[in-house]
């Protein structure tokens, strides 16, 4: 455990701990244990009901602020078993007993790290803590998310957990991405380049100008894949594109908090985004990064887009665009998952939802999709998929020995009509 | 020496390399799977991944003093709940986050940041660590040394015996309960 202090003279501070600072009323220093209120708490589908039996195991009978809690049904929305279904009713129960602020039930919200951004919950500065890793996907918009496991419970009960405030890993990013290569691509080459030591515990925050041209959506991306070496969390530092995304979302000012010029960052890096090619993660190590021309030709059999990392508008609109006119290859099987509610109706209305149905791929309820351990669309033994997931270990969809290869939704869905892994760019 | 302080052990050292692994080394992962969390059950599997014997040889207070990245790979807290059943606590070179935090939940004393530790012991070396002054003394070799330690809120949390027990601590202090 690294524990930083500030070098001699006047240090400012990261965003994270601007952030923890206010949470907790006085300046934290990395390393510093501290008990900080989020000020929202998600519950996904697959750990509520645990949660209700563990409250009510120690006690609990009333919540420190119900009005902070979201429960979202995102990992298994449409129930595959009598026992799935029997968890959901389960927690309809306990969202009434325990007078949850905010429950979305099957078919209402989506995706819990895309929806409550998506929908206005969560703004620059706020702190968010969830039972779940990917949880720092609310960095897209400069909140500071924060996966627990079972503390979770004592959050919901008492308000808080400990936490040590985490040091900033900063990455300085220019230039522009080329065409049919996505932020995808970067984020897979980013966790290959960085050193997981480093990363460990710490928060990855994005910044330069080369995120005029990062999109919200793609800003999810970005705040997602780090965390697969051990990132704390991460952060986009908000900018003009988080304030235009937020104005008709959120009630109130939107405050664009940012990491002071002299802060004190455990590592900085820099990017140029213009000379990156696509970019394949290879099984089982989604940091096991190569060029996409070191595996072209691979066979697949499976294709899926969306998950937490890769299920938003854009990255619909990014598959469409290499799916269109064409057909699924006759030996692959294709599912796509439109993270949320207001997704899956957006693609409809683009006309995206059609070019994926005429071209003979599968579209799953809004969630995680096959990403939430292969409940469905989950992949035999023996075959290969290559898909926008956020982890290839073995076994992650299914049978132990399938082969998952993590890329863009631009190349898999060039694969997914190939037949094999491709260049993107050669389609189109 | 008498010292009557929660915070030191006093024993006989286990010395173990780098990457000792979470899942495998630790406590074997059928145990994970089936998601056991009884200290009783899972203390007589503790470290066997790497020395089948060592629930039998460990006596409490005993440390483990490990390289760098102990328990790494998929932090699941049975591996510590089995320290914790045999009475033992631990200094390691470096650890993740996720296992540290496993190693406060489950009340095992634990100092996370000793530099070069393993090149400074064997095992069976008469050890006595303050695990809240970082203080650690090698009666066998005849040292002692200063390494940093826990801050005292997590201090605390092993103190009380691990996450369950400061839970129902802060319930019992402000928490509405039963």
């Amino acid at each position: 455990m690294a524990i930083h202090r500030p070098a001699v003279g006047i240090v400012g501070q990261t965003l994270t701990e601007k952030i923890l600072s206010r949470k907790v009323g006085h300046s934290v220093q990395p390393g510093e244990v501290i008990f900080p209120e989020p000020d929202l708490i998600v519950i996904h589908d697959w750990y509520a009901a645990n949660a209700g039996r563990v409250l009510k195991q120690f006690g609990v009978e009333r919540l420190h602020h119900p009005d902070r809690v979201m429960f979202v049904t995102d990992h298994e929305p449409v129930a595959v078993s009598a026992e799935a279904a029997s968890r959901q009713r389960e927690i309809r129960e306990i969202a009434k007993a325990f007078s949850i602020g905010h429950f979305f039930d099957v078919g209402r919200g989506g995706h819990g790290h895309l929806f409550p951004v998506q929908a206005g919950f969560v703004k620059p500065g706020m702190f968010i803590e969830a039972y779940d890793t990917h949880v720092p996907n609310y960095g897209s918009v400069g909140a500071l998310g924060i996966p627990l496991l079972n503390e979770i419970v004592e959050v919901m009960a008492v308000g808080s957990a400990w936490i040590r405030v985490p040091a900033t890993v900063r990455i300085h990013l220019t230039g522009r991405l080329s065409d049919g290569v996505l932020i995808r691509d970067f984020a897979q080459k980013l966790i290959a380049d960085l050193d997981a030591e480093v990363v460990n515990y710490s928060v990855v925050e994005f910044a330069g100008p080369a995120l005029e041209n990062v999109s919200v959506d793609a800003r999810f991306t970005l705040c997602n894949t780090p965390l697969e070496i051990g990132a704390k969390s991460v952060l986009v530092e908000p900018d003009a594109v988080t304030a235009e995304y937020l104005r008709d979302r959120v009630q109130g000012d939107v405050e664009l908090i940012r990491s002071d010029t002299n802060a004190a960052f455990a590592f900085v890096s820099s990017y140029d985004l213009s000379s990156l090619e696509p970019q394949v993660a290879l099984p089982p190590m989604p940091d096991k990064v190569v060029p996409i021309s070191a595996v072209a030709g691979t066979p697949i059999n499976h294709a899926f887009v969306g998950s937490c990392a890769s299920g938003s508008l854009a990255d619909m609109r990014d598959a469409a665009r290499f799916v269109k006119g064409r057909k699924i290859h006759s030996a692959v099987r294709c599912f796509i998952t439109p993270g949320t509610q207001e997704i899956f109706r957006q693609a409809m209305a683009e006309g995206l939802i059609d070019i994926f149905a005429s071209a003979g791929a599968i579209i799953t309820a809004p969630g995680c999709g096959p990403c939430a351990g292969g409940k469905i669309g989950s992949l035999g033994v023996g075959e290969v998929s290559i898909n926008t997931g956020t982890r290839n270990d073995y076994g992650r969809l299914g049978a132990r020995d399938a082969q998952i290869y993590l890329a863009s939704p631009a190349s898999v869905a060039a694969a997914a009509v190939t037949g094999c892994i491709v260049d993107p760019r050669e389609l189109s | 020496m008498i010292d009557a302080s929660p915070f030191v052990s006093r024993g006989r050292c286990w010395r173990f390399g780098d990457n000792v692994c979470n899942d495998g080394d630790m406590v074997p992962f059928h145990f994970v799977i089936a998601r056991e969390q009884r200290p009783e059950v899972l203390k007589d599997h503790s470290m066997t991944g790497l020395d089948p014997d060592f629930p039998k040889k460990a006596r409490a207070g005993d440390i483990v003093v490990a390289g760098r990245r102990f328990a790494h790979g998929n932090a699941h807290i049975q591996a510590f709940i089995a320290l914790k059943g045999l009475g033992l606590s631990v200094a390691v070179e470096s650890i993740p986050r996720g296992s540290l935090r496993n190693a406060v939940n489950a009340g095992v004393l634990i100092l996370p940041a000793c530099n070069d530790i393993t090149s400074e012991v064997e095992t069976g070396d008469e050890l006595e660590i303050d695990f809240a002054t970082g203080r650690a003394t090698n009666f066998t070799r005849r040292w002692e040394r200063i390494y940093p330690t826990l801050p005292t809120a997590l201090l605390d949390i092993i103190r009380r015996g691990g996450w369950e027990q400061n839970f129902r601590a802060r319930l019992a202090r402000g928490g509405i309960t039963r």
